[in-house]
């Protein structure tokens, strides 16, 4: 009930401003169909008459019950209250139905109460407005006449009988209006809208009413019918064949390669592809005829093929492998005497190229349904001498059945008379994908298998059929010795990925409307039919050149003895398939302009606009995947050539891209999937902008996804590096700021052009204040330069030629943008040695400071130390760059690694020896003070027991094993003297 | 040559000395440098039987038992006493008679407390080997 009533409003407001009697306050009563409220002035005497029934609290009462006072409601239909008196004004009788029906329709719509109670207080405010201002002349004449009789309006409104609502006229007084509705009146509302339909050029194909006289049309064409079926009813029954006629799509279906449908250029490569199997499966000695340097080879080498043909009739009586394989060999040297000799070494050569399996080993032909995959596929192979053996792989579902079923195929021979060899068929291979991806599994690894061989045993597998047999039986590993030929429908499914890229790929193109209709056109002058070619341009095109559906509805046709017609077809009496398009697919259709027919484009242009338009639309949302589509856009509208002198177009599509992406965020965030509507509109509008005529090679949208895993990486980065700060600098770097604001700037501090690359010692204090200054920034901000190695390693002592050195966090990296440059200096190599020494330091100082904060003056004595002896270690380091940046490069690469690191290592060894020495002696000291005077040294007490040794005068030694403890030997004589 | 070898105390009346023997050596503190008279060596225990004792050395306890020799041992003092033909002899004194020994052969217990065990049943005040029983 609410959406006629938001409709009605539309109207009410479009066609405001065509009555001149009332301005925009009055709209109210503007009611188009009937006679606007300004007759209603005039006839005042006529609403006595309308109200004058006699059961009106009879037909009012159910209203009063079921509607407990939602006033707004009732606002809404306040509005048809007039409307409804002047349509039932009729006699009592038609009244007093109305009121029932009124009565129906309250209870059909109390369920709608709170939708429509509650959109109006949404709306309340404007509708209020407008509810406020009803025309104060017709309104007050109207409530003197009703207040009589049926007190439609009132000054009380108690004397309304069930709900009313307060009206404020426009002088201030106040009345009450009777609130009613009936099903008449809805019925007026839509009649209404579809009037209103007419004046504006929507998206609808054609307008409403167009379509409702076709749909007149259609029931009196058919009524038509009926009355003429009439007489044919008895006459069918007998004319129906009793006899169980083929498919058309098989009895026509092409049966050599000349009457194939399908692309010439692809049969030709499949027929090729097929043919380099020839000399693998048939042997090199029935190799095509045709070819002469073949013949003249085989002229050559009569010997050897008489051994071999020997040979094979003794196989085949005698089956012992060895004997085989031996004979096979001594082919093999015979073959490779012939080649030597030298006026045959190109043509051996050629034939080396050509013969064997080609490359890829397994065809993969794709398209939409219905272009003659399967036909081409079975008329090459039996083209060329093979048994088609197809497998379906969406009837086999499980992965067992299927390979015994392909393998089968692919390494037996029959037994049986025909032994022509087999060609492996595997129909509609995305299908049999469900579960386990048997198929494609099976497929793969009898490839996988087969690259593992060694040549010799495929040699042999070339030379001698029934050798390579034997041979290939003796491999464990089974091998795809027989072409296999795949058909999918989608190329791009992503069970089939692996498969596409051993496979060689064909993608089918449909063929062109004509050739396709002239087909039609053949068969169906062979089968009698009466047709017009225009009516099977039409139906090819419908059909998008699928030509099974096409013999199949023509068939049908016959069958039921209709006629095909263009009105039919465009109608969408012939099925369409509902086959979902590829992404690629939408790409292209987005991309493209559709050429057009000169017959339909001398329809009106906003017809075939609306149709286009309505074409993408149902393809993008058919697709669903609306992010999908507009990244393709985004990734390939550049690519595109399309006039714009301007950039105006480019401009508008970015900001509709934006647009969407803006979308696509909201809508992923709040998840209101409904919003999603919105998104095919955008996709149409850039087609509208830059489709062009010419073809594109359209790519699958990367850059999001590489994008997306740069970016997380580098944030990782950042992180890790983030959290390597000292606190006090880190919580003022926020990611963002960081990365826009600080780093360009960071980098210029980090590489200050004033540091010269010369020895330490050279610098002035001033460049020596820097250079220290300069490390502290990088010790405090973490970051050090480190080697990276590139990419190959020679060996492990020698560290690579190519090795640079870099900033350790790869600050450069987060700034990397496209045609973006931070325009630092790049530090010198030597300098950069020397800020990796410097830093190293600081940092051991640094920790060894915060360390032992109690060693204080000791510590300090040491670091001084230290420093003084690492000055000369980096001097030393340094002028070994700074030489050898002199000599030659190769030399160089060669050493220039190893002295810095050795001076590293001597430096490292230092610094690690200087505080533990220093340490050492803090605790001898205290020793050397406790040892004064005691020769026995002590070294296993343990020192942190000093203060409580004093309080032990006597410790005691243990002595393990020691049983001759007390006694010892005693002379006699010291006891004597 | 002759060697007197006298008893002064009289018979029964030989003071009971006894072995304290160690697997191992006591050892001064090297700070002490030989100032070590007057010094406790160790507190020994004889905490429950009769047979068990326990003897703590600086941070260290070590238990031992009593154990009778097999041969008791005269603890003797060398005198030199002055003859009347104005040459010195050799006496030995018998000051003692040794029949137990305790000993203390397992290997020590550190002591994590270094407070000395209450229960003291002896000290041993000298840098002797022997101690009276």
């Amino acid at each position: 009930m609410d959406i006629p009533d938001l409709d009605e409003l539309e109207w009410l407001e479009s066609h405001a401003q065509d009555d001149d009697l009332f301005d925009d306050d009055f709209e109210l009563d503007v009611e188009p169909p009937s006679p606007p409220s300004s007759p209603s002035l005039d006839k005042p005497p006529q609403r006595p008459p309308l109200s004058l029934p006699p059961k009106p609290p009879s037909l009012l009462n159910p209203i009063s019950k079921k509607r407990p006072g939602s006033d707004l409601l009732n606002s809404i239909s306040l509005d048809e209250t007039p409307n409804h008196c002047l349509n039932s004004n009729g006699t009592n009788g038609k009244r007093s139905r109305s009121g029932e029906d009124e009565a129906r329709s309250d209870k059909v719509s109390l369920p709608d109460c709170p939708d429509v109670f509650e959109e109006n207080k949404e709306g309340s405010d404007d509708e209020e407005e407008w509810l406020r201002c009803p025309p104060p002349r017709d309104t007050i004449e109207e409530m003197e006449v009703v207040e009589e009789q049926e007190r439609i309006l009132s000054r009380y409104a108690t004397e309304i009988d069930g709900d009313c609502m307060p009206i404020t006229g426009l002088d201030g007084e106040r009345v009450y209006a009777k609130i009613c509705s009936s099903t008449e009146i809805d019925e007026e509302v839509r009649n209404r809208k579809l009037n209103f339909r007419r004046d504006h050029n929507g998206l609808l194909q054609e307008p409403v009413r167009v379509m409702m006289e076709k749909v007149e049309q259609e029931q009196f064409a058919k009524a038509l019918q009926r009355s003429f079926e009439g007489d044919t009813v008895e006459v069918v029954p007998s004319l129906a064949p009793v006899t169980t006629e083929k498919l058309w799509v098989e009895k026509y279906a092409p049966s050599s390669f000349t009457e194939l449908l399908s692309d010439e250029k692809t049969n030709r490569e499949v027929l090729l592809w097929l043919k380099q199997w020839d000399s693998c499966v048939f042997g090199s000695e029935i190799k095509s005829t045709t070819d002469d340097v073949l013949t003249s080879l085989r002229r050559h080498s009569t010997g050897s093929q008489y051994l071999k043909q020997s040979y094979r009739s003794f196989s085949r009586n005698n089956r012992e492998s060895r004997f085989n394989k031996d004979m096979t060999k001594a082919d093999i040297e015979l073959d490779k005497e012939n080649s030597t000799s030298p006026g045959i070494q190109e043509m051996w050569d050629k034939k080396n190229k050509s013969s064997g399996p080609p490359e890829q080993k397994v065809l993969l032909l794709c398209g939409s349904p219905g272009l003659g995959k399967t036909t081409l596929a079975h008329v090459a192979a039996s083209h060329c001498g093979y048994r088609v053996v197809e497998i379906n792989a969406s009837d086999d579902r499980s992965a067992s059945t299927i390979e015994a079923k392909i393998l089968d195929v692919v390494q037996m021979n029959s037994v049986i008379a025909d032994s022509k060899p087999k060609c492996l068929v595997v129909d509609e291979i995305d299908g049999a994908l469900g579960d386990g991806k048997g198929a494609v599994e099976i497929i793969l690894r009898l490839l996988s298998a087969e690259r593992k061989l060694d040549t010799g045993k495929e040699n042999i597998s070339q030379e001698a059929n029934t050798g390579r047999k034997s041979s290939g039986k003796k491999q464990k590993c089974s091998v795809l010795l027989r072409p296999v030929i795949c058909i999918c429908n989608d190329l791009y499914a992503p069970a089939l990925r692996p498969l596409r890229q051993v496979a060689k790929v064909h993608i089918f193109v449909q063929p062109t409307v004509s050739r396709v209709a002239n087909r039609l056109k053949y068969i169906c002058n062979k089968e009698g039919v009466k047709t017009s070619s225009v009516a099977l341009s039409a139906l090819a095109e419908c059909t998008e050149c699928d030509i099974r559906s096409c013999l199949n509805t023509l068939q049908f046709l016959n069958k039921k003895k209709e006629m095909l017609n263009v009105m039919d077809i465009s109608s969408q009496v012939v099925g369409r398939k509902d086959a979902t398009k590829s992404a690629f697919d939408v790409w292209k259709e987005i991309f493209q302009k559709q050429k057009r027919k000169s017959g339909r484009s001398s329809n009106n242009s906003s017809n075939s606009v609306s149709k286009d338009f309505e074409y993408l639309h149902s393809l993008i949302s058919n697709r669903g995947d609306s992010e999908l589509i507009l990244d393709g856009i985004h990734e390939n509208i550049f690519q595109l050539h399309y006039v714009d002198p301007l950039m105006q177009k480019t401009v508008q599509c970015l900001d509709y891209l934006g647009v969407s992406d803006v979308t696509h965020r909201y809508i992923m965030r709040t998840q209101k999937m409904s919003l999603l509507v919105y998104q095919p509109p955008i996709a149409i509008f850039i087609h509208r902008l830059i489709a062009q005529l010419e073809r594109k090679d359209i790519q699958w949208p990367k850059s999001l996804q590489r994008h997306r895993t740069i970016l997380a990486e580098r944030i990782d980065m950042f992180h890790s590096w983030h959290s390597g700060i000292s606190p006090y600098i880190s919580r003022h770097l926020s990611t963002k700021s960081f990365v826009e604001d600080s780093i360009s700037a960071l980098l210029h501090i980090l590489s200050p052009p004033s540091l010269r690359p010369v020895a330490l010692h050279l610098l002035s204090d001033k460049e020596r204040g820097d250079l220290v200054q300069l490390v502290n920034t990088m010790v405090s901000y973490s970051m050090t330069y480190k080697n990276i190695k590139s990419v190959r390693p020679d060996t492990w002592r020698h560290e690579d030629e190519a090795t640079t050195i870099a900033l350790d966090p790869p600050l450069s990296s987060f700034i990397h943008f496209k045609d973006y440059s931070s325009c630092h200096v790049d530090l010198a190599l030597a300098v950069k040695q020397v800020l990796v020494h410097e830093v190293e330091k600081q940092k051991i100082l640094q920790g060894s400071l915060s360390k032992s904060t109690n060693l204080h003056g000791e510590e300090n004595h040491a670091l001084a130390k230290n420093n003084a002896g690492t000055r000369p270690t980096s001097k030393f380091s340094f002028t070994n760059g700074a030489v050898e940046k002199k000599t030659n490069q190769k030399s160089q690469a060669v050493e220039k690694p190893e002295l810095p690191k050795a001076a590293d290592e001597v430096k490292s060894v230092r610094k690690t020896k200087k505080p533990s020495g220093s340490l050492t002696s803090f605790f001898s000291r205290i020793k050397e003070v406790g040892e004064k005077g005691s020769e026995v040294t002590n070294s296993d007490v343990p020192k942190s027991a000093t203060s409580r040794r004093d309080s032990h005068p006597f410790l005691f030694k243990f002595n393990e094993g020691y049983t001759n403890a007390v006694k010892r030997p005693v002379r006699m004589r010291e006891f004597l003297l | 040559m002759l060697i007197q070898v006298k008893c002064s105390c009289g018979e029964r009346h030989c003071p009971e000395w006894a072995i304290v023997e160690l697997q191992g050596t006591v050892e001064a503190q090297p700070s002490l440098q030989d100032r070590i008279q007057n010094l406790q060596i160790g507190l020994l225990c004889r905490p429950s039987s009769e047979e068990s004792y326990t003897l703590v050395v600086g941070y260290h306890e070590l238990t031992g038992s009593k154990q009778r020799l097999k041969k008791p041992i005269l603890v003797l003092k060398k005198m030199e006493v002055e003859d009347d033909s104005d040459s010195k002899r050799v006496e030995l004194d018998v000051i003692g008679v040794i029949r137990h020994k305790i000993l203390f052969k397992t290997r020590p217990k550190a002591l994590i407390s270094s407070r000395p065990q209450p229960a003291a049943k002896g000290k041993i005040s000298a840098p002797a080997s022997s101690v009276p029983n």
